[in-house]
């Protein structure tokens, strides 16, 4: 059985929507709700967060935009642009303590307190960008963990995989010249779906080129096609890259009752996404492991989709 | 149109066209005489073309060809019919003029007929781009309607009570007679309520996962 780091803190209830938004405080609720009943919050490691530091979040963002968003809670605006990314007073200290629960989930890894984490965090970070937050997400939290992982544990390579039902844009734009962090996106295609990015020739610019891998699924694929994108495409990407960690941003919208997307995964499609990352950490990075929550709205099937998540992190 | 444009005078070699070509990155050129009018235009495959019968003789070399091209100058060749478009035309003509004359640039001419500039196939694209509003930030909904006036309308209305922006919208036939295809792209990853709400109006979303890619 492996240690399984769980990162969590109370706070990220605090970010709140101010209107009916599919983004809400009730996930976490429920998934935490969830792993206690199913007994498995008991067998987790815990993790309290604390905000992470400002040069982290300098090294993905710039000051201007940590200012322009810390201003707009203060204000009590209640967006930051369009309704998609919303605001109150408690959300520019929830997105510092989301970055630092991706980044307490890293440490522990890091430093051998646990085997791989699990960070139950929120709001979501793969669509935020250097200067802009959007879709739901203000700060990028798994490409925070990433180049905190490099500065502070001297991490030479690190490998993205991200899962949720929508493109990475953010984590994509942030390391799209960066050789030595690897962003693998499997996401449904952009013609369809949000934000519209993610196409299979964006492979990454200067001397990142070679180091983005975009896999667009077609609408109304399901377990079988992620099944083979994961052989054809992201366990070669692995083996080649030989990464000293693997990332996981965690969406679980690809599943085929959230209404945010087409995707037809099932919870075992989930589990195998999870298996076979599991497997290439063992056999190319000690077993090191991170995954963060990005997306996920249905509560039934992202609370069944993360106890399975849980179940094979734990390496049942 | 780009209005930077590359030319070429008639009396210069083929060589020097190359060269310029290779420069700017473009596959076709104008060429002008001093007074700056548009004299004809010459291609990349104008040049190919020409150094070919030379190719088939026995013995002809690499400077063989390098010679040719300087010997010959650009108006032996080039093509003296050019299809243009005028400052006046707008970009439906210029793309139904590149379509009906199957031509890859169109140069574009003042009155006094002198070139200002030239519209290329990649030029049109990505005008399309920019009109479908892909690489925005968005995500795309595709909603069946039937062929009467004022739909497009009511799906505005409905989206507008989102407080949710529309980059682009497209509007086209639909393959069932009767019905036509409006496609929005609108700024927001939270699509569900709002297809919802136009399905509750009575239309009917495209599901694309019905459709291959």
């Amino acid at each position: 059985m492996k240690r399984l780091a769980f990162a969590y803190h109370p706070d990220y209830l605090l970010h709140a929507p101010p209107f009916e938004h599919p983004e809400s405080p009730e996930r976490l609720l429920a998934i935490v709700e969830r792993l206690r009943t199913a007994g498995l919050l008991d067998r987790l490691i815990p993790v309290t967060p604390d905000y992470a530091a400002e040069e982290d979040i300098l090294a993905v963002h710039g000051r201007e935009y940590l200012e322009k968003l810390e201003s707009a809670c203060r204000r009590g605006d209640l967006t930051l642009d369009a309704e998609d990314t919303y605001l109150n007073r408690h959300s520019y200290n929830v997105a510092l303590l989301s970055a630092g629960g991706a980044v307490a989930g890293s440490k522990a890894v890091a430093e051998g307190a646990a085997d791989r984490a699990f960070c139950a965090i929120r709001p979501p970070g793969h669509h935020a960008g250097r200067e802009a937050g959007m879709g739901f997400c203000l700060m990028n939290n798994v490409a925070v963990a990433a180049k905190y992982l490099q500065a502070r544990h001297g991490v030479g390579k690190v490998f993205i995989v991200d899962w949720d039902v929508h493109h990475g844009n953010g984590t994509q734009s942030v390391f799209l010249e960066d050789p030595s962090v690897f962003f693998f996106s499997v996401h449904e295609h952009p013609t369809f779906l949000y934000p519209g990015t993610g196409r299979r020739w964006e492979i990454g610019k200067g001397k990142g080129e070679g180091t983005t891998l975009n896999a667009p699924m077609a609408p109304g694929a399901g377990d079988d096609e992620y099944r083979l994108t994961f052989e054809e495409m992201l366990t070669p990407a692995v083996e080649r890259f030989r990464p000293e960690i693997i990332l996981v941003s965690a969406g679980f919208d690809a599943h085929r009752d959230d209404p945010l997307a087409d995707i037809q995964l099932s919870d075992e499609g989930f589990r195998f996404l999870t298996r076979r990352v599991a497997e290439l950490s063992d056999a190319y990075c000690g077993g090191r492991m991170v995954a963060v929550l990005e997306g996920g709205y249905e509560i039934g099937s992202l609370t069944s989709c993360i106890e399975i998540h849980i179940r094979e992190l734990l390496g049942e | 149109m780009q209005r930077n444009i590359v030319t070429v005078a008639p009396s210069a070699s083929l060589f020097e066209a190359r060269d310029r070509m290779r420069e700017g990155n473009v596959r076709q050129i104008p060429v002008t005489g001093g007074d700056g009018r548009l004299a004809g235009i010459l291609s990349d495959r104008d040049i190919r073309g020409a150094v070919l019968p030379g190719g088939l003789v026995p013995g002809f070399s690499a400077e063989d060809a390098e010679k040719f091209l300087k010997d010959t100058p650009v108006g032996k060749v080039m093509t003296r019919k050019v299809i243009t478009a005028t400052l006046s035309d707008t970009l439906e003509d210029a793309i139904v003029l590149m379509h009906d004359f199957k031509v890859n640039a169109l140069p574009v001419v003042d009155r006094d007929g002198k070139v200002v500039g030239i519209i290329s196939r990649t030029n049109v694209l990505e005008a399309f781009i920019d009109v479908l509003g892909i690489g925005e930030v968005s995500s795309r909904i595709e909603v069946i309607v039937p062929d009467k006036p004022g739909t497009l309308a009511q799906l505005a209305a409905i989206i507008s009570s989102f407080h949710v922006n529309i980059t682009s919208v497209l509007a086209t036939g639909h393959v069932e007679a009767g019905k036509r295809a409006n496609f929005f792209r609108i700024a927001t990853l939270n699509v569900a309520p709002i297809k919802k709400a136009i399905e509750e109006a009575g239309f009917e979303i495209l599901d694309p996962s019905r459709y291959t890619l």
